[in-house]
């Protein structure tokens, strides 16, 4: 059920194959590096191999092309740069960002990749960076992003349509309706905490929902587009929210799993109760990073990244 | 008994009816010179220039027709012309656009409004039932208001207001990327097209003051990564007085000191440059941005918001004396050159930011001082992080000003358009009005009212009827289309189509609209109860300071 990494460090990010059930192919982001699995992260190996480093590569940021099948894209961020894979993780190519370097947190890609080869990073200090042309150029965009402190990012399903996403800041959350070119302040308190993770429904173009998991205010979760927001789990999310997945077949079975210190808690009901994903199970240490690559159905694996620098897999 | 004192032989005075007529010949004369200028497809107004003999401009827009009118040759229609004159050039300023829709309305109001009034009726009630059936106007164009985003219905607006594709184009990604308060600005272009630019960050219009200070010789510019920011007004006389700040920063590692001062004198300029440790240390120096006490404050508070550093001003009493490390703000990026400096990436406190933004954008919305308003647009524009530039091109001089008088207006429209929204374009929003008056109509018994009323549902149909004149069909015949195909339809001049006017993309913006229709109705309702003119046939030369009073060429 677990496996262990070896070394000690946070797993800052998780990342899978959207062929995952059949390649078992996943990546884990931590401080000593970029992992890659290939038995669905029951063992690990250095995906940084081949660039023959002399120290560890803090990796914060990993995330896969949703047409990793084809065309076999993996991007990770670091500092200063983003490094980027066209043959699953094997070997890398790097573009620097521009000076002084911006510390990579988060990736997003387009779900529409393959077309529009839209990426997008958000860094500690320097706001956003966009890539449209596969990871080559990135340029900051940042105009009326009013917090260039960026934890998080989210994309819309429908991006190809709406060129809508999300960027958690240190105080708070900002949306763009233009491909991550230009933002717009979210109605949400400004004296929010931080906004650790966001996640779009699935069917995000209809309901207009997304949820986000803040470091001290718990879960909060919005119906029309970010406008208003409604605080779930007031008694149980109570912690620092580090991992949040809904289920791709979310409206239509609303199921919605947070982190929650060294426990997973899971939602059947669109957020309103909440049990723990398993009965008794716990981590044992603070859990840093979450995905579930097959789903939230019972039964589907899930890997858990520990501040520790475990992958464990459930 | 006392004799009448004899009338001077500067003045003359006319009383009804005379003055209607003279103020309706005034009217029509200015209005018919605009009429062919609205719609997408204007006719063109040639006037005949005053201080050479080139060739005559050629003009299809309504707020410069009128600002050329300068006077009419008879002096008592003069007096008409000159009051929607002065009602035109203030909607422009108010609003960029609209200028043609305010001549027609407010043409057709003073004309019924008059042809009412000779039958018997009452000015003065008259005013006040045509202002009560605005308000109804006004009310119906808040409902049917919607906002748009995104770069396609942003072009689509700007199509409205400029009728040029590629501009309008531009216009729509522009602002879909910088957003209703963002720094857009117009440049003469080397090419013959229009082009974009983007610019990362926020600057200001204040250079290095000394060009020994440029540390990049290839690009004339100096940028400092990480740098420690010196945020006041103060004057320094004296080297020594910079010796705090300096120390202080040398205390602490700092490595970069960039230092906004009110003025710096030689002296301490040369003791700067004198700098022998370079690769430790670097300072550099620019003016306080603004002109004058209260734009250098408002730029000083901005910075410090910014950067998180606190501004020290003479005003106040500030030296560097006691200044301390937290005092000085701090940013990833800044860039000085030898006419801008700029900021990328300033470490203030995001949310303080955000309440500052909060609050400048609730005093935008509380002045109605057009110069205010420019200065807190610009100021908000400017904290948003980023500015664009278009550059606009031509193949002859007079072209590309056309062109970036065009683009201007297209902007401050834009702005309006999307702070306050658009209505159904083409005239059905105000044709939409109409229902709602006939209501209005159905209700009332009295004459004044009625008649107010009905004035005002003919003249929701004006513009309309002219944008389908002016494109060279028959009104009537295409307005008895139009009214069957339902609401919301439009004829769509370009097309040839009788089309839905939302779903077409034909925009208007709604302040425009309401602009229009308020100086409209009330400049025209004030009209008619003018009942003396008083003229002087001799015009005194004008040379008072308030900008209205001086008729503008």
């Amino acid at each position: 059920m677990a496996e262990n990494t070896g070394t000690q460090d946070i797993v800052y990010s998780l990342a899978a194959s959207p062929a995952f059930d059949r390649d078992g192919l996943c990546f884990a982001a931590r401080a000593s590096g970029l992992y890659r699995s290939e038995d669905g992260g029951l063992t690990w190996q250095d995906a940084y191999a081949s660039l023959e480093l002399d120290a560890a590569l803090p990796t914060a940021a990993v995330a896969v092309s949703p047409d990793f099948p084809a065309d076999g894209c993996v991007f990770a961020g670091v500092s200063g740069a983003i490094l980027r894979s066209l043959d699953g993780g094997h070997s890398w190519f790097v573009t620097r960002l521009p000076s002084p370097p911006p510390f990579v947190l988060a990736l997003a890609v387009s779900p529409d990749f393959a077309h529009d080869g839209t990426l997008l990073a958000g860094t500690l200090e320097d706001g956003v960076f966009r890539s449209g042309d596969r990871g080559a150029p990135w340029a900051a965009w940042n105009f009326g992003l009013l917090d260039l402190s960026v934890l998080c990012l989210a994309i819309s399903p429908d991006f190809a349509h709406d060129e809508t996403l999300f960027a958690g800041t240190e105080s708070g959350i900002f949306r763009s309706t233009n491909g991550g070119r230009a933002w717009r302040e979210v109605d949400f308190s400004t004296e929010a905490t931080l906004v650790l993770t966001l996640a779009l429904s699935p069917n995000y173009a209809n309901d207009g929902v997304l949820f986000a998991g803040m470091e001290s205010r718990g879960l909060f979760r919005s119906e029309d587009r970010g406008h208003h927001w409604a605080r779930l789990g007031e008694f149980i999310v109570t912690e620092a929210v580090n991992g949040l997945i809904l289920s791709p077949r979310f409206p239509a079975q609303p199921h919605v799993l947070v982190v929650q210190g060294d426990t997973l808690l899971v939602s059947r009901d669109g957020g309103h109760n909440w049990s723990p994903w398993q009965a008794g199970w716990s981590a044992h240490q603070d859990i840093a990073s979450v995905i579930a690559p097959q789903g939230l159905d019972p039964g589907a694996p899930l890997l858990v990244g520990l501040v520790g620098g475990d992958v464990l897999r459930i | 008994m006392p004799h009448p004192k004899p009338e001077p032989k500067s003045q003359r005075v006319i009383f009804q009816p005379a003055t209607y007529r003279s103020l309706q010949q005034g009217i029509n004369k200015i209005v018919e010179a605009i009429r062919p200028t609205l719609g997408p497809l204007p006719r063109v107004v040639a006037i005949d220039r005053i201080l050479d003999n080139r060739m005559p401009e050629l003009l299809d827009n309504g707020a410069v027709i009128a600002q050329r009118i300068i006077q009419l040759p008879g002096r008592a229609e003069d007096v008409g012309a000159m009051l929607v004159r002065d009602l035109l050039v203030r909607i422009r300023d108010q609003v960029g656009d609209g200028t043609a829709t305010t001549a027609l309305l407010f043409q057709l109001i003073y004309n019924e409004g008059m042809r009412y009034l000779t039958s018997g009726g009452n000015a003065m009630r008259l005013r006040a039932h045509l202002e009560q059936g605005m308000r109804l106007i006004l009310d119906q164009l808040s409902e049917s208001t919607v906002h748009l985003e995104g770069k396609e219905k942003l072009a689509q607006i700007a199509e409205t207001i400029c009728y040029d594709r590629p501009m309008a184009k531009l216009m729509g990604e522009i602002f879909d990327i910088i957003g209703e308060y963002g720094r857009l600005e117009i440049r003469e272009g080397r090419g013959r097209g229009l082009e974009r630019e983007y610019v990362e960050g926020i600057y200001w219009e204040r250079g290095l003051v000394s060009r020994e200070m440029i540390t990049d010789h290839a690009r004339l510019r100096t940028e400092f990564e990480n740098a420690s920011i010196l945020i006041s007004d103060l004057k320094i006389e004296k080297p020594q007085q910079l010796f705090p700040v300096l120390e202080l920063a040398i205390r602490a590692d700092v490595r970069y000191l960039f230092m906004v001062l009110g003025e710096i004198s030689d002296a301490a300029i040369g003791f700067l440059l004198a700098n022998k440790n370079p690769e430790r240390f670097q300072a550099v120096a620019v003016p306080t941005p603004g002109w004058g006490v209260y734009a250098q404050a408002a730029a000083l508070e901005d910075l410090a918001v910014l950067t998180g550093g606190s501004p020290f001003v003479r005003a106040a009493g500030d030296t560097l004396e006691r200044i301390r490390l937290e005092d000085l703000g701090q940013a990833r990026r800044v860039w000085a050159d030898l006419r801008n400096f700029g900021i990328i990436g300033g470490k203030g406190d995001a949310r303080a930011l955000r309440r500052h933004i909060a609050h400048l954008r609730a005093c935008f919305d509380r002045t109605d001082n057009p110069v205010e308003r420019e200065k807190l647009r610009e100021r908000i524009g400017k904290l948003m992080g980023g500015s664009a530039t278009l550059w606009v091109g031509g193949a002859t001089e007079l072209e590309i000003e056309k062109r970036k008088e065009l683009a201007e207006r297209t902007a401050a429209a834009m702005r309006v358009a999307m702070m306050e929204g658009v209505v159904p374009g083409g005239g059905v929003a105000l044709l939409s009005c109409r229902p709602a008056l006939q209501r209005l109509l159905d209700q009332s018994s009295d004459s004044d009212a009625r008649a107010a009323y009905r004035i005002l549902i003919q003249a929701m149909e004006a513009p309309m009827r002219t944008i389908i004149a002016n494109a060279g069909h028959d009104a009537s015949e295409v307005m008895a289309h139009v009214k069957l195909a339902g609401p919301g339809h439009v004829f769509d001049v370009i097309s040839e189509r009788i089309v839905d006017a939302a779903q077409a993309g034909i925009y208007d913006a709604t302040a425009v609209q309401k602009a229009a229709v308020y100086g409209a109705v009330t400049g025209a309702a004030q009209a008619l109860t003018i009942d003396v003119v008083v003229h002087r046939l001799e015009q005194p030369l004008v040379t008072g300071r308030e900008p209205s009073k001086i008729k503008r060429l």
